[in-house]
C-alpha cells in the first residue's frame, strides 16, 4: 500500500520540479490583518514580484491574524515547501514568542528568501521633556533606579529588548510600561503620562513637533534623521530593530529558492518598488539569502539570552 | 487649516469620489443590518480591496460603510430586538416595543434622522476640532481611562433596568470573558485552555451576535406558525417629511452628540458606551421616565444619535495620534496605512487634500443617510417581517454563521458563537440584562490593561490613581451613578413624610 503511495508522491514532485515554476497561484500568509504595516508590506512585494516570476504569475496575499503572528508563523512554517506558500517574518517577534509560549516551529523552521525591512528603535521623550540628551535620560535612571517610566509596545518585542540592552549596556534602571502596541506608548509620551520611551524611528516619524528623539539604536546614523546620534557613538553599543522579510517553509528546493530570491532582490532593484516602499515610511534594508539567514538566528540568540536572563512572563 | 478644507472640497465631488460615499452608505445600512454583520467586519474585508482603488474613492466607501451600519444596525433592533452592531444594543430597549406597538415605521425615521443629526455633528467636530480634541485625548493616560472603563460599567449597571444585582452578575460575566486570552502586560495565557484562536480573547462580534441573535431567532423558530404580518402591515410608512414635526428631540440630539463626540475622542469605548450614556441620561432628564422602555420614541433617538456622533470623532485620536478611538477606527486607520497614509500631524500637513476629503465624505455619508436610510429601511427591511418565520429565522442564522465565521476565517469562532448563544438564551429566560454582559467585554478589558499599566507607572502605588484632576472628576461621577439614585430616593421618600 505504502510504495505506490510513494511512487505517486515521486513522480508528483518530478513533474512539479519539471514544469515552469510557478503555474499556479503563489501565495504569501501574512500574520496580522489587513491594513498594519506588515500587510502593506507584503501587498506591495506581492504586486512586484508577480511581474519579476513570469508573465501571468499570481501572488495573492493571505491574512492568518491571531496571537500576534503566531497562526501566520506556524502556518507557513507548516505548509508544503514547494514554493507556493510564503510567509512575512518579522523579526525579532516571530523567534522571540518562540521562547515565552509553546510554538510549533523555531529558527530552523524556514528558508530565508530576503529582509526588505529594517526600522532602528529608538530612545525618545516628549519634546517638552526636561531631558535634553540621551546621557541626561539615564543619569535621572541610575540615580533613581526604576524612577523612570519607559513606555513600549508590548513585552517579548523589539522595544522590550531595546529597553533591555539599553539598560545591560548603561546600568540605568526603567521601569517598563508595556502598552498594547506603539501607538499608545506613544500618547502617553505625548501626554506626559510615562517620561520616555522605545519605539522604532518609523513610528517617530510623523511627529517631529511632538517627540524628542534622543538616540537611534544602530550601527549608522539613518538617513531620514541625520540629526539624531546613534547610541554606540554616545558609548552605548546597542543595536535593535524591527525585521521584516519573506521566508518560505524549511527544505525549499534550492532551484525554487534560488527563482525567489532572484526575483525577490529584482523586486527590490525597481524604483518603483523603492519609491512605494519610501511613500509608505518603510525604510529598506534589503537582506537576500544567507545574510538574512544569520540575521534570524542571530536574533535568535538575543531572544534566548534575554529571555533566559530576566523572563518576561 | 480652515482654508485646507476648503481646498480639499472639488475632489470630494468628482464622481468617482462622491459615487463611492453614496455605494457606502447603501453597503453600510445593508451590513449593519443584518445581524452578524458588522462595520469592523465589513471595512476589514474591503481594505485589501482597496489597494488598487484612488484614495478618496477608498476612503469615501470607508466613511460611507461606517455612517451607514451604525444606522443599519438599529433596523433589527427595532424590527426583531437583535441588534445589528454592538452599538446599536441601547436602540433595542424602546424600539422593539415601538415596533410591537404598530410603529415600527416610526421607530426607524426617528432612527435614521438622529443617526444623521449625530453623525453631522461628528464630522463637523472632525472637521473644525480636530487638533484641540486631541488635545483632551492626551490628558487621558492610564489611570485616566481605568476610571472612564470603571464609570461606564457603573452608569450601566446602576442606571438601567431594575434589578442591580442582576445587572452586576451580568457585567461580571461580561468582564470575566474580557479576561480570556493572553494577558493585557505579561502575555500568560488564561482560560484559553492551550487553543491559540482564544490567545486573542473574544472578538465582541462573537459574543454579541449569539447572546443577542440566537435567543431572539429561538422565539421565531419556537411558533413558526404566527407571522408578524400584522405588525408590518401597521409599520406607519408615512413619507419621512411627515413624520419629521412629530420629532422633537432637540435636547436628547444635543446632549447624545456631545456625549457620543466625547466618548468617540476618548482610547477605547466606543458607540456602544455613548449610546448607554446617551439613552441614561436622556431618560433621566425625561418628565416621564416610567414610558422609556416601553416604546418611547425619545429612546431611540437618544442611542442612536450617540452612536453615530462617535464615527467621525473615534477617528480624531486615530488621524492625529495614531490611537482609534473605537473597533471600526481601528480598521479604518488600516485602510489609511494601505495608501501611505500614516496618522500624525504630518498626515494633515502632507497630505491635506485627501484628509479633508476624508471629512467631507463623513460628513456627506451623514447627510446622505436620510435621503438612502429612509426609504431603504421602511420599504425593504420592514417587508422582512411578512416573511414566514421559520423562512426568517433561517435566513439570520444563516447570516450570522457566516458573519461570525468571516471575521477570522475559522470554525472555532462559530462554536464560540453557539455557546454564548446558548448562555443568552437561559439569561434571557431567567430575565438577565444583556447590555451589561456587552459593555462587561468591551470596558472590563480596558479597566484591567489601565489599572495595571497605572500601577506600573506608579510602582505599585495605588495613590497614583487618584494623582491628578481627570482622574477625581471621573472618580466623583462614578460615586454620584452608584449612590445617587439612592440618596435621591430618600430624599423624595423624606420629602413625602413631611
Amino acid at each position: 500500500m505504502k510504495t505506490p503511495l510513494t511512487a505517486l508522491a515521486l513522480v508528483l514532485t518530478a513533474t512539479a520540479a519539471f514544469a515552469e515554476y510557478p503555474e499556479k497561484p503563489v501565495e504569501i500568509v501574512v500574520g496580522y490583518s489587513a491594513g498594519g504595516g506588515t500587510d502593506v508590506m507584503a501587498r506591495t512585494v506581492a504586486q512586484f514580484l508577480e511581474q519579476e516570476l513570469s508573465d501571468g504569475a499570481s501572488v495573492v496575499v493571505r491574512n492568518m491574524p491571531g496571537a500576534g503572528g503566531q497562526i501566520g508563523f506556524t502556518e507557513v512554517s507548516e505548509a508544503a515547501p514547494d514554493g507556493y506558500t510564503l510567509g512575512t517574518f518579522n523579526l525579532p517577534a516571530a523567534l522571540a514568542l518562540t521562547k515565552d509560549r509553546a510554538a510549533d516551529y523555531d529558527v530552523d523552521s524556514f528558508t530565508y528568501l530576503a529582509n526588505f525591512v529594517e526600522d532602528p528603535n529608538t530612545i525618545t521623550v516628549a519634546a517638552t521633556s526636561r531631558f535634553q540628551t540621551l546621557a541626561e535620560l539615564l543619569d535621572a535612571a541610575e540615580a533613581d533606579p526604576g524612577a523612570i517610566t519607559l513606555g513600549l509596545s508590548s513585552l517579548g518585542g523589539n522595544d522590550h529588548f531595546a529597553a533591555n540592552m539599553m539598560q545591560d549596556a548603561s546600568g540605568a534602571e526603567f521601569t517598563l510600561v508595556p502598552f498594547k502596541g506603539a501607538s499608545n506608548a506613544r500618547t502617553a509620551i505625548m501626554g506626559g503620562h510615562v517620561a520616555a520611551g522605545t519605539m522604532t524611528l518609523g513610528q517617530t516619524s510623523n511627529f517631529p513637533d511632538e517627540l524628542r528623539v534622543l538616540a537611534v539604536l544602530a550601527n549608522e546614523r539613518s538617513p531620514f534623521r541625520p540629526d539624531v546620534p546613534t547610541a554606540k557613538e554616545l558609548g552605548y553599543d546597542v543595536q535593535m530593530s524591527s525585521l521584516r522579510g519573506i521566508v518560505a517553509p524549511a527544505g525549499l528546493d534550492e532551484a525554487t529558492t534560488d527563482q525567489l530570491r532572484a526575483a525577490l532582490s529584482a523586486v527590490n532593484e525597481n524604483p518603483d518598488f523603492q519609491a512605494m516602499m519610501a511613500e509608505q515610511g518603510n525604510p529598506i534594508a534589503f537582506m537576500v539569502g544567507d545574510d538574512f539567514a544569520e540575521t534570524a538566528s542571530n536574533q535568535d540568540d538575543i531572544a534566548a539570552r534575554i529571555w533566559a536572563e530576566t523572563p518576561w512572563k | 487649516m480652515y482654508s485646507d478644507l476648503l481646498h480639499a472640497l472639488p475632489d470630494v465631488f468628482a464622481w468617482t469620489n462622491f459615487a463611492a460615499v453614496v455605494i457606502g452608505v447603501i453597503a453600510g445600512i445593508v451590513v449593519g443590518a443584518m445581524p452578524g454583520l458588522s462595520a469592523t467586519m465589513a471595512i476589514s474585508v474591503l481594505v485589501p480591496f482597496t489597494f488598487g482603488l484612488e484614495p478618496l474613492v477608498a476612503l469615501g466607501l470607508m466613511a460611507g460603510i461606517y455612517n451607514g451600519a451604525m444606522y443599519g444596525g438599529a433596523i433589527p433592533a427595532v424590527l426583531l430586538r437583535i441588534p445589528g452592531t454592538p452599538a446599536a444594543v441601547a436602540t433595542t430597549f424602546d424600539g422593539y416595543p415601538m415596533a410591537q406597538k404598530g410603529e415600527g415605521g416610526f421607530a426607524l425615521q426617528v432612527a435614521v434622522v438622529s443617526s444623521s443629526i449625530g453623525g453631522i455633528a461628528s464630522a463637523f467636530a472632525l472637521m473644525l476640532l480636530a487638533p484641540p480634541l486631541s488635545k483632551v485625548t492626551l490628558l487621558f493616560g492610564p489611570s485616566e481611562v481605568f476610571w472612564v472603563a470603571v464609570f461606564g460599567l457603573a452608569s450601566i449597571i446602576f442606571l438601567l433596568g431594575g434589578n442591580p444585582i442582576k445587572g452586576l452578575i451580568s457585567a461580571c460575566f461580561g468582564v470575566f470573558v474580557s479576561v480570556i486570552g493572553s494577558d493585557p502586560i505579561y502575555g500568560n495565557d488564561r482560560f484559553t485552555f492551550g487553543q491559540l484562536e482564544m490567545l486573542d480573547g473574544i472578538n465582541i462580534v462573537i459574543l454579541l451576535v449569539g447572546l443577542y441573535a440566537l435567543p431572539p431567532v429561538i422565539d421565531l423558530l419556537e411558533t413558526p406558525l404566527k407571522t408578524d404580518g400584522v405588525n408590518s402591515s401597521k409599520l406607519g410608512t408615512e413619507p419621512i417629511w411627515k413624520a419629521l414635526p412629530r420629532m422633537n428631540y432637540w435636547k436628547t440630539w444635543l446632549r447624545g452628540s456631545f456625549l457620543g463626540i466625547w466618548i468617540g475622542i476618548l482610547p477605547g469605548a466606543g458607540g456602544s458606551m455613548a449610546a448607554f450614556m446617551s439613552y441614561n441620561e436622556a431618560r433621566r432628564t425625561s418628565k416621564h421616565p416610567e414610558t422609556w422602555g416601553e416604546g418611547e420614541p425619545e429612546g431611540v433617538a437618544a442611542a442612536e444619535v450617540a452612536n453615530n456622533a462617535d464615527t467621525a470623532s473615534a477617528l480624531i485620536p486615530a488621524l492625529t495620534l495614531g490611537i482609534p478611538g473605537t473597533a471600526v477606527a481601528a480598521v479604518m486607520l488600516g485602510g489609511l496605512l494601505v495608501h501611505g497614509l500614516q496618522p500624525g500631524p504630518m498626515l494633515f500637513r502632507d497630505n491635506p487634500d485627501i484628509v479633508f476629503g476624508f471629512m467631507w465624505q463623513f460628513l456627506f455619508g451623514a447627510i446622505l443617510l436620510v435621503l438612502l436610510g429612509g426609504s431603504l429601511a421602511t420599504n425593504s427591511f420592514a417587508r422582512l417581517l411578512n416573511l414566514p418565520r421559520p423562512l426568517l429565522g433561517s435566513v439570520i442564522i444563516v447570516l450570522m454563521l457566516i458573519g461570525v465565521y468571516s471575521i477570522h476565517g475559522r470554525m472555532f469562532d462559530v462554536y464560540l458563537m453557539l455557546g454564548f448563544g446558548a448562555i443568552g438564551w437561559v439569561m434571557d429566560r431567567l430575565k438577565f440584562p444583556l447590555p451589561p454582559v456587552v459593555l462587561g467585554l468591551i470596558l472590563g478589558g480596558f479597566a484591567e490593561e489601565n489599572l495595571r499599566l497605572a500601577l506600573r507607572i506608579g510602582r505599585g502605588d495605588p495613590l497614583v490613581l487618584f494623582q491628578n484632576t481627570t482622574s477625581l472628576i471621573l472618580v466623583a461621577l462614578t460615586v454620584a451613578v452608584v449612590v445617587g439614585p439612592t440618596l435621591k430616593k430618600r430624599f423624595i421618600d423624606s420629602r413625602k413624610k413631611a
